[in-house]
């Protein structure tokens, strides 16, 4: 490692060199000014997106101008094609912005391209200034008795992150297909995608310890250690890990699920190794809870055999009003709301004989349990406005106020009698 | 800060033994030169002697070449006649250290120098002494030795496989040819004898034919060769596997005389990219890693170089090794002309080599091999 060090270090003399400080430094300024003048729109009618262009053609016209004097220039070429393949990107942004969704778009952006191309530049610098098969050897120290090097602990960090960050779309094609030829439900394939995707990422860990040379006996030993471990310092983790797993064979909490949390429904959009993540429609909440609690707590859930929920309003009609004759106009008027699904058939009832109303409740079956709010106030509209053709009555609260005398035996009712 | 760019030849494998290996030697140097100046640290970049000059070009190109280049005798000139390493300003005092044709060699027409010899990497025999006592002094006992039981290796890689021309007298053919003379029946005869040698020792039973030097040596490391003719280069490699039952002796000579090993001589040219800073240093490490006392302890460090500098006595009673390396150097001297007129890039090689492929494999005849051999060399307006 201290060699490595010593070796980055020391391409620092290189600045030594009359050209290459003419180099960097005529790109640094040229990058510089391009910036400035883009933010301080310099040039009024000029597009804010042609700036860098208009940069990199200033540096082109640089690197020609040193060819001709027969002056270096490479360096400059390579840190305009960098800059160019970074406007690139920004250009990309804006085209696969049409296709992608945002949070896909940002997710392809941060965890591929910009990874990519930042590696990319950084192994273009490298090379000009050293030989990248000599570095890839330097010694870096031992793991369990391998001789690691700097390039094979490369090579091992570029394959696992393409394994943590590329099996996502293979798993999701495999998973799809398996759905279209089995005829599994979306929630199993959204299950059969993640076990797919953290058994690649598994094998994917064992390869790179393979190709790092790690011995089996290295790993089992790793393994023994890490079981005390658990017992110890880590068992949480690993409890919110195992639960994960078993939640997703035994399918109950999948994503796609809608469960009761608190008394809101929430559906399940991720189940991740510690942690799963839920989204409450109420306030556009993420939920984020361990694994463990759906593991050793009890959960309602509306989608374990189907999606579908009984869903209930109630309301109060005057007592002069047929309860018969209410309770067929409130089940017709529930057939008429269009996300109340006809089968099973609404089902109005006579709860209780209340105060000032006989009290109904309105039963109904709705297709996805997370509008169920939703549908509530559509069907308590449509009551209203059934009510009021058919002139049935709501009433209100009554009270009937009379003023006490003293004493009160002389007190009188509103009828004049005691 | 001195950069220096290190080509490795064909045979060796950057691996983070060699880096080693290099690291050793330089900082041997850098020990003695920082005595005198202590400011200046050195930086290494070993590349591929065949991607040495693209390397090199895109580095100069961007202002960031070495300060130095460690290559062959060969590369260093085609390097200078692409302008990609600066003439080294020799004195004739300077000059005078090393053997004239060593340093005609390194001269371009118009007389410039690419480089200053360092130092001398010879061929010589490697053999399992546990195996075999002796190393066979001659090509009959090579192959007796192998008929014995012993597995013999050989290379079909041209540069390697070329000390057995000596033996046969094939060299002056083959210089002839390269220099666009025609050779003499008798000459041609002792060419087609060479090629029939190889031919019938890939014939015997314990002889193997490797399409590299590489995967010879990675077989005598692995004990399953007896024999091979061997780089001075790998011999630290050899040893580390190999222990004491290493054994180090000159190659075996044959019926027209001894062997005609290809050596090769390293030299230190100087990069373009150099600040005036930079390119003092690097002329002054140049001379300073060429004295005799720094030439000496090269030498005797490593054991497996020998000294470009021609007034450094090496001590040949103390080694073996260092023994089969002087006559190894001596023979060597018969390949001068080829290796100034026929370097390791050139694409005449790489068609012999394929040549000598289709030899040993049967597929032509001595006599179609050599008249195959005689049009390939020829120099390419001879051949037009």
């Amino acid at each position: 490692m201290k060699e490595l060090l010593l070796e980055v270090l020391g391409w620092l003399g290189y600045l030594e060199r009359p050209a290459v400080l003419l180099q960097v430094s005529l790109t640094v300024a040229v990058m510089l000014l391009c910036r400035a003048a883009r933010r301080r729109r310099w040039l009024r009618r000029f597009p804010a997106l042609l700036y860098t262009p208009l940069g990199l053609a200033a540096l082109g016209l640089i690197i020609t101008v040193l060819s001709h004097l027969q002056q270096p220039f490479g360096l400059m070429r390579l840190l305009g094609l960098l800059w160019l393949g970074s406007f690139s990107l920004t250009l990309l942004h804006w085209q696969l912005g049409r296709w992608l969704s945002a949070p896909r778009l940002h997710q392809l952006e941060s965890r591929l391209l910009r990874p990519a191309y930042l590696l990319m530049a950084g192994l273009l610098l490298i090379s000009e200034v050293d030989s990248l098969r000599d570095l890839a050897v330097a010694p870096l120290g031992e793991l369990f008795g391998v001789q690691l090097s700097a390039g094979k602990l490369f090579h091992a960090l570029v394959v696992t992150y393409l394994v943590l960050v590329g099996c996502g779309p293979p798993a999701a094609g495999l998973a799809w297909l398996a759905q279209r030829a089995v005829g599994f439900s979306d929630g199993s394939r959204k299950a059969m995608e993640l076990m797919l995707r953290y058994t690649v990422v598994a094998l994917g860990l064992v390869a790179v310890s393979v190709h790092l040379g790690l011995n089996t006996t290295a790993l089992i030993a790793v393994a023994g250690g890490l079981s005390v471990g658990l017992g110890f310092g880590i068992k949480e983790v690993f409890s919110n890990f195992v639960s994960g797993l078993w939640l997703l064979f035994e399918g109950s909490v999948r994503p796609g699920e809608v469960l009761m949390i608190d008394g809101d429904p929430c559906e399940v959009r991720q189940l991740g190794l510690r942690a799963t993540l839920l989204w409450r429609d109420r306030d556009n909440a993420e939920l984020l809870i361990p694994n463990q609690t759906f593991f050793t707590t009890a959960a309602t859930s509306y989608t374990a055999s189907d999606r579908m929920r009984r869903s209930q309003v109630s309301v109060g009609a005057a007592y002069h009003h047929d309860p018969a004759a209410v309770l067929a106009l409130l089940e017709a008027t529930a057939l008429e709301v269009p996300r109340v699904l006809p089968e099973p058939a609404p089902k109005a009832l006579v709860l209780s004989y209340g105060d000032f109303a006989i009290n109904y409740a309105l039963r109904f079956w709705i297709a996805n349990p997370m509008d169920n709010i939703g549908i509530c106030s559509e069907v308590n509209q449509a009551i209203w406005r059934a009510f009021k053709a058919h002139k049935i009555e709501i009433p209100f609260p009554q009270q009937v106020e009379y003023s006490m005398v003293w004493p009160p035996e002389q007190h009188q009712t509103n009828t004049g009698r005691p | 800060m001195l950069y220096i760019a290190v080509g490795t030849n064909a045979d060796q494998t950057i691996s983070a033994e060699l880096v080693e290996e290099f690291n050793n030697r330089l900082q041997l140097m850098e020990k003695g030169f920082r005595q005198i100046h202590p400011n200046t640290r050195f930086q290494f970049s070993l590349y591929p002697e065949d991607k040495l000059e693209a390397a090199i070009r895109m580095r100069n190109r961007a202002g960031l070449g070495p300060d130095l280049v460690y290559t062959n005798g060969d590369t260093a000139l085609r390097l200078m006649q692409q302008g990609l390493v600066d003439p080294y300003p020799a004195t004739p005092a300077l000059l005078h250290l090393f053997n004239p044709e060593e340093v005609a060699r390194l001269r371009s027409r118009k007389g410039e120098l690419a480089g200053l010899p360092v130092i001398l990497q010879t061929q010589m025999a490697c053999f399992n002494r546990e195996a075999i006592p002796q190393a066979p002094a001659s090509l009959n006992a090579l192959l007796t030795t192998g008929a014995r039981g012993h597995p013999i290796g050989l290379s079909v890689d041209i540069f390697n496989l070329f000390w057995t021309a000596g033996s046969l007298g094939a060299v002056t053919a083959v210089d002839q040819v390269v220099e666009g003379r025609q050779p003499s029946t008798r000459e041609l005869g002792r060419m087609e004898r060479w090629l029939a040698w190889l031919q019938e020792a890939s014939n015997q039973q314990w002889v193997t034919f490797y399409a590299n030097q590489e995967s010879l040596e990675a077989e005598f490391m692995a004990r399953r060769l007896d024999w091979i003719p061997c780089r001075s280069t790998a011999l630290s490699r050899l040893r580390q596997k190999l222990g004491r039952a290493l054994g180090v002796g000159t190659l075996p000579a044959g019926p027209q005389g001894p062997a005609s090993p290809v050596n090769r001589v390293r030299v230190f040219a100087l990069g373009t990219s150099s600040s005036a800073a930079g390119r003092e240093r690097a002329i002054s490490f140049i001379r300073f890693s060429v004295n005799p006392l720094m030439q000496r302890q090269i030498t005797m460090a490593s054991q497996n170089v020998l000294p470009a500098n021609r007034f450094v006595k090496v001590p040949v009673r103390s080694s073996n090794v260092l023994q089969a390396m002087v006559t190894a150097e001596e023979q060597g001297g018969q390949v001068n002309k080829l290796n100034a007129l026929l370097h390791t890039n050139d694409p005449r090689i790489a068609k012999s080599q394929q040549l000598i492929t289709q030899l040993v494999f049967g597929e032509v005849s001595p006599a179609e091999a050599r008249r195959a051999l005689t049009q390939i060399l020829r120099p390419p307006r001879a051949a037009r």
